[in-house]
């Protein structure tokens, strides 16, 4: 029965029964418990006739009464067999409650208890909720925003309002205190940033924005950070320099792509006719809009050739520029159409001259180029016959001493071969020493080279091991997140397992169930063809006592006719025999007495279960606080 | 130009000057609706555009304390110029990623700011029940120096055409450094 009970307990949990947590068995529900878990039921089964019932008995005994019989009334209408009353919610006995719950139970709807199963369920709830939502908001007719009450403000927003959810991005300006650890912060800065610069979140103009920016600047950082990462593994690590070496060399790489890029843009252009369609590629008009329009205030950061040709276009503009604005301002009194004459005429005269001056500034910046080819090869030329001049020199000196020593030849002659044999003798000298020093010297660069050689193999095998274990590192975290999205899926599949398992559970136990009855069954068949067997064998033996009977009757019968003695034995045969048959009437009386006992003593049992006893005080109680209540009443009436 | 400058206290014009170097930076100007009384709208505008390319150029050319303030000579009191100066030196670093920020942005069309909103379309007017997730994305591009926001809604397999492209154009870009 305990399993009956929790199978019970929990369906009247999911209706919504307050079931208390000390309560495992339907012998200790109360009777307000018994008429909850009952209106649930009814209301989860037929919520037209459910609604009407109160969940909780009132305090008045009539009431209760009414309550019960409605109750009562309900159980049967659902299509309850069984004996059902008033008195099955007020005086509670355990068979008749349970077999009431077991209905009721049976009788809830399917798929409340599948929807409750199937993770897959709740999304499909999520979406007809989500549609029916929709729907209802579409039905609402729309009005236009003074109209509006307060209730329609959430599902009716002006197209204003949703431009202003739109996330924009400012920039932010955040002291950094890890920059500033190795060089010294200036103290203007730490004023600026002690004193006026506003907290981020004061920083951008609309408050909507300051989270959109903050994660903005976020990702920026990580990102950057990122990619330096990876090509500093990729990269960096193999080319051997330190990180400040490596940035360095990649800024001047860059720098003088960016000029190359920009030189090869911006030659072809003079030599076409100003204006006009030079090149087709993007950054060549670029770089012609910014000759011709771009203000003057247009600074790059990068001095660049062109850049420098730039400035002093505009600067020789904006000389030329106050000569008008004074002009104008000297008659400001004229008539309009005077004035606008003047301005058009002012208008093309300055667009003349300008033009002028683009057209000037164009052929001087060609014969530039060109003087500046001219120069280099001038100058290289020049370096040229230098080198040629030094040369010619230093042979001139040599020759120059020579005719210096003419005039006395023989002496001059021996001297010079005595010169150069202890110049031959210092050499042979010399050179012995040379390889005295030499060899030492050699042997230690070799054991140098070797020294040197090893430290890059080492070097190598370490940079290898590095690449290695930064592979080793990425597997592992991606196996890691794996093996965590694994377990969140195993998390999620063990929260819907529990009511699975109990099923399962069930099962098995109904199964044990189903062959305990069988066996018992079996049994049963055994007894029951003993009992046939016994009562063959007793009819054949009482088959066999009348035959006998009868024919010692009989014999005895013919002889007592002759013979005294016999006849005594005739009658004492008689008696026997209906002592006999007395005999077993009072077993088999004795019997039936046996077993009406047992079935009175069940009764007895059964009659105890249903607290028959404390049922009938409490009617008895009940009567009497009805019978207060009906004299009371009384009472009022004749008072009234 | 900047002389007009002199027309405040200085811890007036050390604040105003760190509005306009917010305004270059990319946020909130200075509102002349604060300075009305002091100068005339002309006057404000010549001011602004006077102190911006004054940090402009101190900061492009990498000029050094004595440069700006031989440019700054025509402010009345030194100590107006030397507040100038104390804001250039706090602001150094800020002004010149804007100014590397404009350089980058060379381009005919750039990239300004994205927004974007995840949407499921539950049905259709045709399709009862359609659970299509939806992108809507927006993109603000400055072009000629107006700004345009381009609005687009993709489903799934527009969206992994997107970005896809952009990975590739990312690839060529990486391939330049």
């Amino acid at each position: 029965m305990e399993e009956v009970d929790n199978i019970l307990i929990h369906a009247l949990r999911q209706v919504g029964t307050e079931v208390g947590e000390d309560i495992d068995s339907v012998k200790q529900f109360s009777s307000e418990l018994i008429v909850e878990a009952v209106v649930r039921c009814v209301r989860v089964i037929e919520p037209s006739l459910g609604s009407v019932l109160p969940t909780s008995l009132p305090p008045g005994m009539s009431a209760r009464f009414r309550v019960g019989m409605s109750l009562a009334q309900a159980c049967q209408d659902i299509g309850y067999k069984g004996e059902i009353g008033y008195q099955t919610f007020l005086y509670s006995n355990e068979p008749e409650i349970r077999s009431l719950l077991m209905f009721l139970v049976e009788k809830l709807p399917r798929e409340h208890a599948e929807a409750s199963d199937q993770p897959t369920g709740k999304s499909v709830v999520l979406q007809r909720a989500i549609a029916a939502a929709i729907k209802a908001q579409l039905a609402v007719t729309w009005l236009p925003s003074n109209c509006r009450l307060p209730l329609h403000g959430e599902t009716q927003v002006n197209s204003l309002e949703l431009h202003f959810d739109c996330f924009h991005v400012q920039p932010l300006s955040l002291p950094q205190c890890t920059q500033g650890l190795g060089k010294k912060q200036l103290k203007e800065m730490k004023d600026y940033q002690r004193d006026i610069l506003p907290p981020v979140t004061a920083q951008p103009s609309h408050h909507a924005s300051v989270v959109a920016s903050i994660l903005e600047q976020h990702t920026a950082e990580l990102s950057a950070a990122q990619e330096w990462d990876i090509e500093w593994n990729s990269q960096g690590l193999l080319s051997r320099l330190t990180p400040q070496e490596y940035r360095c060399r990649k800024q001047t790489r860059l720098h003088k792509r960016i000029v190359e890029q920009l030189r090869s843009a911006v030659l072809p252009s003079p030599e076409s006719a100003f204006g006009g369609p030079s090149s087709t590629s993007d950054l060549s008009e670029l770089l012609q809009a910014f000759r011709c329009t771009a203000p003057s205030d247009h600074i790059l950061t990068k001095g660049t050739h062109f850049t420098h040709t730039q400035k002093f276009t505009f600067t020789q503009v904006r000389s030329t520029m106050p000569k008008y604005d004074s002009a104008e301002r000297n008659c400001p009194c004229r008539k309009k159409s005077d004035i606008q004459l003047r301005q058009q005429e002012e208008l093309t005269s300055v667009q003349q001259q300008f033009q002028q001056l683009c057209t000037g500034t164009m052929s001087s910046r060609s014969t530039i180029a060109q003087c500046t080819c001219v120069l280099v090869q001038v100058l290289d030329e020049l370096k040229q016959r230098e080198l040629g001049n030094c040369e010619k020199e230093e042979r001139m000196q040599v020759k120059k001493k020579t005719i210096n020593l003419l005039p006395d030849a023989d002496n001059n002659l021996l001297k010079l071969q005595a010169l150069v044999e202890s110049s031959a003798k210092r050499v042979v000298n010399l050179a012995s020493q040379w390889e005295k020093h030499r060899a030492p010297l050699i042997d230690e660069h070799r054991r140098l080279k070797e020294i040197c050689s090893n430290q890059e193999l080492e070097s190598s095998r370490k940079l290898s091991e590095i690449k290695s274990l930064h592979d080793k590192i990425r597997v592992s975290t991606e196996e890691a997140k794996k093996k965590e999205d694994v377990y969140k899926q195993l998390v999620t599949e063990l929260e819907n397992l529990p009511q699975d398992a109990s099923r399962s559970a069930y099962t098995q136990r109904i199964l044990e169930i189903v062959s305990n009855i069988k066996k018992q069954k079996e049994e049963i068949t055994k007894i029951l063809s003993d009992t046939k067997e016994l009562q063959k064998e007793i009819n054949s033996l009482t088959g066999k006592l009348d035959r006998t009977f009868a024919v010692t009757d009989e014999l005895v019968f013919k002889d007592a006719k002759r013979d005294e003695s016999v006849r005594k034995s005739y009658k004492y045969l008689a008696a026997l025999h209906e002592n006999c048959n007395q005999l077993i009437q009072t077993i088999e009386d004795t019997g039936t007495i046996l077993r009406e006992i047992r079935d009175l003593e069940e009764q007895i049992e059964t009659e105890n279960g249903n607290k028959t006893v404390a049922n009938l005080e409490r009617i008895l109680d009940d009567y009497r606080a009805i019978r207060q209540e009906n004299s009371a009443l009384a009472a009022k009436v004749r008072e009234g | 130009m900047v002389d007009t400058l002199s027309r405040v206290p200085v811890t007036d014009c050390v604040k105003l000057c760190h509005r306009v170097v917010d305004g270059l930076c990319g946020r909130q100007r200075p509102s002349r609706r604060d300075y009305s009384t002091i100068w005339s709208p002309e006057e404000w505008l010549d001011l602004l555009n006077s102190l911006t390319a004054v940090c402009r150029l101190a900061v492009g050319n990498n000029s050094s304390d004595e440069e700006v303030l031989a440019g700054l000579s025509g402010v009345g009191s030194s100590s107006h110029a030397e507040a100038v100066l104390s804001v250039l030196r706090a602001r150094r670093e800020e002004i010149r990623r804007s100014l590397l920020d404009r350089t980058n942005s060379i381009s005919s069309a750039t990239l300004q700011d994205f927004d974007w909103q995840l949407k499921v379309a539950l049905s259709s007017d045709k399709i009862s029940s359609l659970h299509t997730p939806l992108l809507s994305l927006s993109l603000d591009v400055k072009e000629n120096s107006a700004l345009r926001s381009f609005t687009m809604e993709m489903n799934r397999e527009e969206l992994n055409t997107l970005v896809s492209s952009l990975e590739a154009a990312n690839k060529v870009v990486l391939q330049l450094k």
